[in-house]
């Protein structure tokens, strides 16, 4: 009896270790992300995790074939994002991911391109590229962290850091007023803006949803907590509390004019999805033009 | 001249390789760094960014490094000492306006602390492998000078050397140091101000009507100028005459790019810095630079232990070469050993002035690492065996790569 | 003298402010006849660089009134631009915009030859002072070069406003650059029937498209802090006494000791 019991005991112990192992093997998001590269190079409390699982959710939602999407990073820690999904995936130079999309998009324009990097590589180094592409109105996602902060290299002022803020080379607080990332990206003609907190998962994952399904250059900035920099040299928490702080600090406001949304020190942070509208994108137009040029004598 | 006392920090530091090159570069007079964060050079800028206001001097960082250098030329031409900080990728960057401050023959320092390339590489180690880009990184014809510090104290004292060489010759300077010296830790004396010599700017001080920007001194360098003086300046990155004016015949192109060539080329003797040590008698010779040359330090001395006659030569400015020196040498020693992080750069050059009369070892490394000082010794040993003349330069097989390709070394994360 | 280096002139003769301490970094190749006559400090910079170069001068010598001339700005230098706004540097900035003519005139236009668009383009053009205006400019106007007394007067006013100011010049193209006496009726008659004058209109209304009209006129006029002033403010509020603010010269030198 006594031997049976433990017999069976075995079995049931091993049964378990083995629905365990099983369970490890097909974790929700083995078919999205590169689990051989686990664990990820990111500080507890940072906000790029939440970013990256709402972007794997927007693309089952949307119904995207995984073949077809292609992500774009360049450097930094939302940086490393192209290299941890199972996308085609290009961990490009600083500052020109955008650059690189636009290339694989207007090569093949069949691909759906993702550039998902952080607030410093997309706006500061890459300002240019982003102003442009949102000009010619490229068909890409662009998903951009902004912790207001270069985390990577170990917490400089960023160009989206807001006044008076301290960090390493701003020593007497940041002195430059930060950009509006949504007003900047309407004013260069994104067809679709958006911004949501990394405590906003659901709402994200819609943003980026829409972003996807958009023929056009979308914007979605996801405000994303680094405890590690960002709050720790200007004492605010950890990402907790950063997170609380979202929470007890974000409107949301659909449809508000992109010019209102600045962010201040420990201010107000005003969410919602900006700017949703039509523009002829830059494949549309060549396609007319090219059919004009066919006609036409040189 | 004396430094400003306002940004010396008088005092016994213990402070890293790249703090104590944001210090010298204030107490050089330095008073304007526009850079950008880049690993592993950052916490120059930090540490100047912290220091400057003591002294009114500003950083700023810019939106990128294209920006930081163009800022460097403009801050110069406004008539203050300017400098930029910046890594691998972002030394490629700024080659456009290296090239262009060159041109103009602006004045300024530019820190490159460099890691393992190419492209993004290993931004938190190592590397050698911009010592060729330093010298023709920009397009066209010009020359720079070149500073491989070895260690902080020396990263304090060359910044401030390299400030001197920048208004001297009005080129650009560069700091090629490496992660390991920008991110080693050690004392660093700060001497008081009135025992710096810094180099004051050569201004033009006639009436404004006979100014000419390009118009040389004997020693091929013109007297710079500021803008706001009401000279009317007219600077151009084309080619241009004495008087600043674009032109482009083949003359007048010839008699620009010679001078820009010749005020490095001519003043090489008074801008070189070598570091000797036991040369004379020896059999081998190791020629290095920046952090190899410390790790060639324990190689020769483990050598020496063997009983064989080595020597050491230290290139403090890889650029301009010391093409003379390293003939004279050739007729006397039997090799050169070059160790560097690259896979030959500087070697080249050693081989060049050899003109066959020695042989030229390279002991490579990839890089994100230094190299092991027993492979120094094995390629001395192996540099003394050898009997005939080789052709070229002969790679020695470093303990890692046997271990790499051939030894079956286990690849893990 | 081109019709550019005319209204440079007229601007900084109605502004008041002393030549000489205008710096002028342009990526356009001025001559230097051009120069001397508007008696400033000219640098001919590298594409697209010219406000970054600018910004090491103003940082440098807070005392120069800069001025930079771009052409390449809308390719190149646009990251520049923004971040220019952005921190509200007092520069000047001079847009030149060669190439509405053409995106305009449509068939009666001159066809555009460059080797890159044997076809005209089919890229949409920035809005530059919407552009300017959302990241921060304290002034933005546009006129077309013939529009000499207003851009004259738009100039003025960018060089004495405190902050970063964009003035947009819309010219005809490189054909048409040897001077004023050989421009054709043709354009003439095109600038002044196809633009319109709407002196303060929101910025964002003022897109270049093909069969609407070219606004012109002064349209942003606001007051910010620039970055010498944030700056000063920032570090004397944290740094207190001991901090001599940028750009006023020094009383006495900083009580030496601890660092920082």
């Amino acid at each position: 009896m006594d031997t049976q019991e433990t017999a069976q005991k075995k079995i049931q112990t091993a049964k378990a270790a083995k629905d365990l192992a099983q369970m490890n093997d097909i974790h929700p998001m083995d078919d999205f992300i590169r689990m051989d590269r686990m664990p990820h190079i990111w500080c507890p409390g940072c906000g790029i995790g939440i970013a990256v699982t709402a972007f794997a959710a927007a693309l089952e939602k949307a119904q995207i074939d995984l073949n077809k999407v292609s992500i774009v990073s360049g450097i930094g820690c939302t940086g490393r994002v192209a290299g941890y999904v199972k996308l085609d995936s290009f961990h490009t130079t600083h500052g020109r991911p955008i650059a690189y999309a636009t290339g694989i998009q207007v090569a093949n324009p069949d691909m759906k391109v993702v550039v998902f990097s952080g607030d410093g590589d997309l706006i500061a180094i890459g300002g240019n590229h982003f102003i442009h592409a949102a000009r010619r109105n490229i068909n890409m996602l662009v998903v951009c962290v902004n912790n207001f902060i270069y985390a990577m290299t170990g917490g400089q002022v960023a160009p989206t850091t807001p006044l008076a803020a301290y960090a390493t080379t701003s020593p007497f607080g940041c002195v430059e007023p930060p950009f509006n990332i949504p007003y900047i990206a309407d004013s260069a003609g994104a067809v679709y803006v958006a911004r949501w907190t990394t405590l906003h998962v659901r709402r994200l994952m819609n943003a980026m949803t829409e972003g996807l399904q958009k023929n056009g250059f979308s914007v979605v900035e996801a405000i994303s907590p680094c405890a590690m920099y960002y709050s720790r040299i200007n004492r605010l928490g950890d990402g907790l509390d950063m997170m609380n702080f979202y929470h007890d600090n974000v409107e949301i406001r659909h449809g508000e004019d992109t010019k209102n949304l600045d962010i201040g020190f420990q201010t107000k942070i005003i969410c919602g999805k900006f700017v949703d509208r039509e523009r002829p994108t830059y494949m549309e137009r060549y396609s007319q033009w090219s059919e004009a040029a066919k006609g036409a004598k040189r | 001249m004396k430094a400003d006392p306002k940004g010396v920090l008088t005092g016994t530091h213990y402070i890293d390789g790249d703090v104590a090159s944001g210090y010298g570069a204030l107490a050089a007079g330095c008073r304007f760094i526009a850079g950008y964060p880049i690993t592993p050079s950052t916490e120059a800028a930090e540490a100047f960014a912290r220091v400057a206001p003591r002294a009114g001097a500003i950083f700023i960082q810019m939106e990128d490094e294209l920006a930081s250098m163009a800022a460097v030329v403009g801050g110069a031409w406004a008539g203050v000492k300017t400098m930029t900080i910046t890594s691998g990728p972002g030394y490629s960057l700024m080659q456009e306006n290296i090239g262009f401050g060159a041109s103009l023959e602006t004045p300024f320092v530019l820190l490159n602390i460099q890691r393992g390339g190419p492209s993004t590489g290993v931004p938190t180690k190592t590397g050698q492998a911009d010592m060729m880009q330093s010298r023709w990184g920009s397009h066209g014809d010009y020359e720079v000078i070149a500073i491989s510090p070895d260690s902080p104290q020396e990263m304090f004292d060359y910044t401030v050397k390299a400030f001197n060489l920048a208004e001297k010759y009005r080129c650009p300077v560069m700091i090629m140091s490496d992660e390991c010296v920008g991110h080693m830790t050690e004392k660093v004396v700060i001497p008081p101000a009135d025992q710096l010599e810094v180099e004051p700017r050569r201004y033009y001080s006639g009436p404004p009507e006979g100014y000419q920007p390009y118009k040389p001194d004997p020693d091929l360098v013109p007297k710079m100028a500021k803008a706001g003086d009401g000279l009317k300046l007219y600077i151009s990155g084309l080619v241009h005459d004495e008087r600043g004016y674009p032109v482009a015949a083949e003359e007048f192109k010839t008699i620009y790019v010679r001078r820009l060539v010749d005020k490095i080329r001519l003043n090489k003797n008074k801008i070189i810095e070598l570091k000797e040590e036991g040369v004379d008698n020896a059999d081998i010779v190791v020629v290095s630079y920046g952090i190899s040359s410390r790790v060639a330090v324990k190689g020769v001395e483990m050598a020496r232990e063997k009983g064989y006659k080595v020597g050491t030569l230290r290139l403090v400015t890889v650029w301009p070469f010391p093409d003379e020196r390293i003939q004279e040498l050739s007729s006397k020693v039997k090799a050169f050993v070059v160790p560097e992080i690259n896979y030959g750069q500087v070697v080249y050059d050693v081989a060049r002035c050899t003109h066959g009369k020695a042989n030229v070892v390279l002991v490579p490394h990839g890089g994100a690492g230094v190299h092991n000082p027993k492979d120094i010794t094995d390629a001395i040993e192996y540099a003394l065996k050898q009997e005939k003349r080789i052709e070229g330069v002969v790679e020695f097989k470093t303990r890692l790569e046997k271990l790499v390709f051939e030894g079956g070394m286990k690849l893990k994360e | 003298m081109n019709l550019i280096a005319k209204a440079l002139k007229d601007g900084i003769q109605k502004s008041g402010v002393n030549p000489a301490m205008i710096s002028m970094p342009s990526d356009i190749p001025f001559s230097q006849e051009v120069t001397r006559e508007l008696g400033v400090d000219f640098f001919q910079t590298t594409r697209g660089r010219a406000i970054a170069f600018g910004t090491g001068l103003k940082l440098s010598n807070p005392a120069l009134k800069v001025m930079p001339v771009a052409g390449d700005l809308m390719t190149l230098g646009g990251n520049h631009l923004v971040h220019g706004g952005r921190r509200n540097m007092e520069l000047c900035v001079i847009v030149v915009n060669h190439f509405v003519y053409h995106t305009i005139a449509g068939k009666n236009a001159p066809p555009m030859t460059s080797a890159f668009s044997p076809y005209s383009t089919f890229e949409e053009p920035f809005n530059f002072p919407h552009l300017g205006n959302s990241c921060g400019a304290v002034f933005t106007a546009r006129w077309t070069a013939l529009h000499t007394d207003d851009l004259g007067q738009s100039i003025a006013t960018a060089l004495n406003k405190r902050g970063l100011s964009l003035v947009e010049i819309i010219a005809p193209g490189p054909n048409y650059y040897a001077g004023i006496e050989h421009l054709d009726e043709q354009l003439l008659k095109f600038y002044r029937e196809q633009s319109e004058v709407k002196n303060g209109e929101d910025p964002r209304h003022v897109a270049i498209a093909p069969d609407k009209k070219i606004i012109v006129g002064n349209f942003t006029d606001k007051e910010r802090p620039t970055f010498i002033d944030q700056y000063n403010m920032q570090l004397g509020k944290v740094l207190g006494e001991k901090f001599t603010p940028h750009g006023v010269i020094d009383k006495e030198p900083l009580p030496g000791g601890k660092i920082g």
